[in-house]
């Protein structure tokens, strides 16, 4: 049986469901991040893998949504859900904002412009005391449903929803017109295609999937610091959709359920676990550059975008 | 009234900064310019320099040893750019833009922790700049900085005339616009390729170095300064002397002057310019043809 998207989500998820009964507080804790990770990566990859333009200022959107809700629920004092919206709506404004300037270029050009822009938002993070902490950043945001394995599960229930989402998206003829201009967007624009205006949606709806990732992310952790916003997390996004293979839809996911693991591993076993990580991953890019999913599902016989 | 000392002092500051930032651009602009290589590792190249310089200063007290410090991190910078380029770097030209792009980054990971390895996790500053300073009104001005803005100055007029009137600068030039044509008339782009990634090492190396015993060395300020140079090469253009130099002065001053006026706006106001620059002449003030519409 060749492997289907919807299948190899289906699968993904039942493991992570029974995952905490098998897994320690602290394993469960790792692997929740890992599902934010992913989610994040793979909100990164419509934009990158289907639609052909590489950010490198996602942390942007993770760490805008993470900020906004560690605000709401702190100072404006804002229940769960209402902050949740709330960062939604930040997020989807500093998307269009920063789209709009970055997306009059593409290539390298934008990867520059969309990271200068996400340091943007860590030097108002870093400067903005009164709202932001600082550099300290935010501390005491509660977690809903308190217990961490209970929000363990409405991580992995929200990020079935976005990941549904986006899926049911990518196949739709929107998709495929987002994978027309990844193509060939001279062509894309001359069938017709308004390829400006398409690829700002797919780079609003790539930020608001990751941007949703970080909105559970600052509860999780219970607070939110400016690392959340630099560029080195843009690029570990990069590297997690890469990793796990930015040509199949579930690749991103597993890649950064990877890199939590790979991070963790190398923190565990040694003091210069960087030096560590950057070997490991720079040796994967170099000898897996379709990605480790990327291998496996090609191997399977599966269809690679 | 402001006091006059207070501003040629803050002028200084001001041109001493945009010295260091033209410094690291211009290696960056040229190695992407020639090579197509955006090597996000070039701020740990700065790191380096910067440490480099610590060694040599706190080894060999007294004026010399600056020089020797600025010389010293320039050639072993330019010496780890030739083996990143031959080891690891040659095997990814023409690849897509995110495997060039994750592999320097993962480099960024090594370097930080080699330099951390080395020298330690602690900021590492010297307490005295060599060549003393001179008096203006109440202000003083470190002899150190005009030596730096005119190694900067140096720079400048040195790559201007590299390309514009040697041989090799042309060879150079050929390699990237024509490499087939460069190869038939018997040009080895291969090692114009190698060539320019060690000359643009090696202005970060120094920039580096002039910049460490001013603003200090620590593990992480690569990651700092390259993202300013990206704003640097969006502003000025990329691939372009002219526009570096544009860019490291406009961002230069911006922050000296936020630094004074408005310090929340310091480093913020620098990418709000960066992006007035873009709607208004989105290929940068001194960029020509080369930025690619799609």
């Amino acid at each position: 049986m060749k492997p289907s998207d919807y299948w190899a989500l289906v699968l993904v998820f039942a493991l992570l469901a029974v995952a905490p009964a098998l897994a320690g507080p602290f394993y469960t804790r790792l692997l929740a991040t890992g599902i934010l990770y992913g989610t994040a990566a793979v909100g990164f990859n419509v934009l990158f893998g289907y639609t052909g333009l590489l950010s490198f200022g996602h942390a942007m959107f993770w760490g805008a949504g993470a900020y906004t809700v560690a605000i709401g629920m702190v100072k404006m004092g804002l229940s769960f859900p209402a902050s949740l919206a709330l960062s939604l709506l930040v997020v989807g404004v500093i998307a269009l904002v920063t789209g709009f300037l970055s997306l009059r270029h593409t290539r390298i050009y934008f990867a520059m412009l969309t990271l200068a822009f996400g340091q943007l938002l860590y030097a108002i993070a870093l400067k903005w005391r009164s709202m932001t902490g600082a550099d300290e950043g935010i501390y005491g945001v509660p977690r809903p449903l308190g217990d961490v394995v209970l929000y363990y599960y409405l991580i992995l229930g929200v990020s079935l929803v976005v990941l549904l989402a986006l899926l049911k998206i990518l196949k739709s003829p929107l998709g495929l017109a987002f994978r027309s201009i990844r193509d060939n967007p001279f062509r894309a624009e001359v069938v017709g295609y308004p390829v400006n205006r398409l690829r700002l949606l797919s780079y609003t709806i790539s930020g608001l999937a990751t941007g949703v990732a970080g909105s559970l992310y600052a509860p999780l952790q219970t607070s939110v610091n400016p690392e959340s916003l630099y560029w080195t997390f843009s690029a570990a996004i990069v590297f997690m959709a890469i990793l796990g293979g930015s040509r199949v839809f579930i690749g991103p996911f597993i890649g950064g359920l990877l890199y939590v693991f790979i991070q963790d591993t190398a923190m565990g076993a040694t003091e210069y676990w960087l030096l560590a990580t950057g070997i490991t991953l720079g040796a994967l890019i170099l000898l897996l550059p379709e990605g480790i999913v990327g291998y496996i599902w090609r191997r399977l016989g599966g269809r690679l975008e | 009234m402001v006091d006059a000392g207070f501003l040629v002092a803050q002028l200084v500051n001001a041109l001493f900064y945009s010295s260091i930032l033209f410094m690291i651009a211009s290696g960056l602009s040229l190695i992407f310019g020639i090579t197509r290589i955006l090597n996000l590792a070039h701020g740990a190249f700065y790191m380096l320099g910067a440490y480099i310089m610590y060694t040599v200063m706190t080894a060999l007290p007294g004026g010399a040893s600056a020089v020797l410090g600025i010389l010293a991190a320039g050639a072993l910078v330019a010496l780890i750019g030739l083996l990143v380029e031959a080891g690891l770097l040659r095997r990814v030209y023409g690849k897509p833009e995110e495997v060039q792009l994750l592999l320097t980054f993962a480099l960024i990971l090594v370097l930080d922790d080699l330099a951390k390895m080395i020298w330690g996790p602690e900021y590492k500053s010297l307490t005295t700049l060599p060549w003393g300073s001179l008096a203006v009104g109440d202000y003083t001005i470190p002899v150190y900085h005009l030596v730096a803005i005119a190694v900067a100055l140096a720079s400048a007029v040195g790559l201007w005339l590299l390309f514009s009137r040697t041989t090799l600068g042309k060879k150079i030039r050929a390699s990237a616009s024509y490499p087939e044509v460069a190869e038939a008339l018997g040009v080895d782009t291969r090692r114009m390729f190698m060539a320019t990634f060690m000359l643009g090492s090696a202005l970060a190396g120094a920039s580096g170095a002039l910049a460490g015993p001013v603003l200090t060395a620590y593990p992480g300020m690569g990651t700092e300064a390259i993202v300013l140079s990206f704003a640097i090469i969006v502003i000025g253009g990329m691939g372009s002397i002219l526009g570096a130099l544009a860019g490291a002065l406009i961002v230069g001053f911006t922050r000296t002057v936020m630094a004074v006026v408005y310090p929340v706006l310091e480093v913020a106001l620098i990418y709000i310019v960066m992006a007035i620059v873009l709607l208004v002449k989105p290929t940068g003030l001194f960029g020509g043809r080369e930025v690619e519409r799609r």
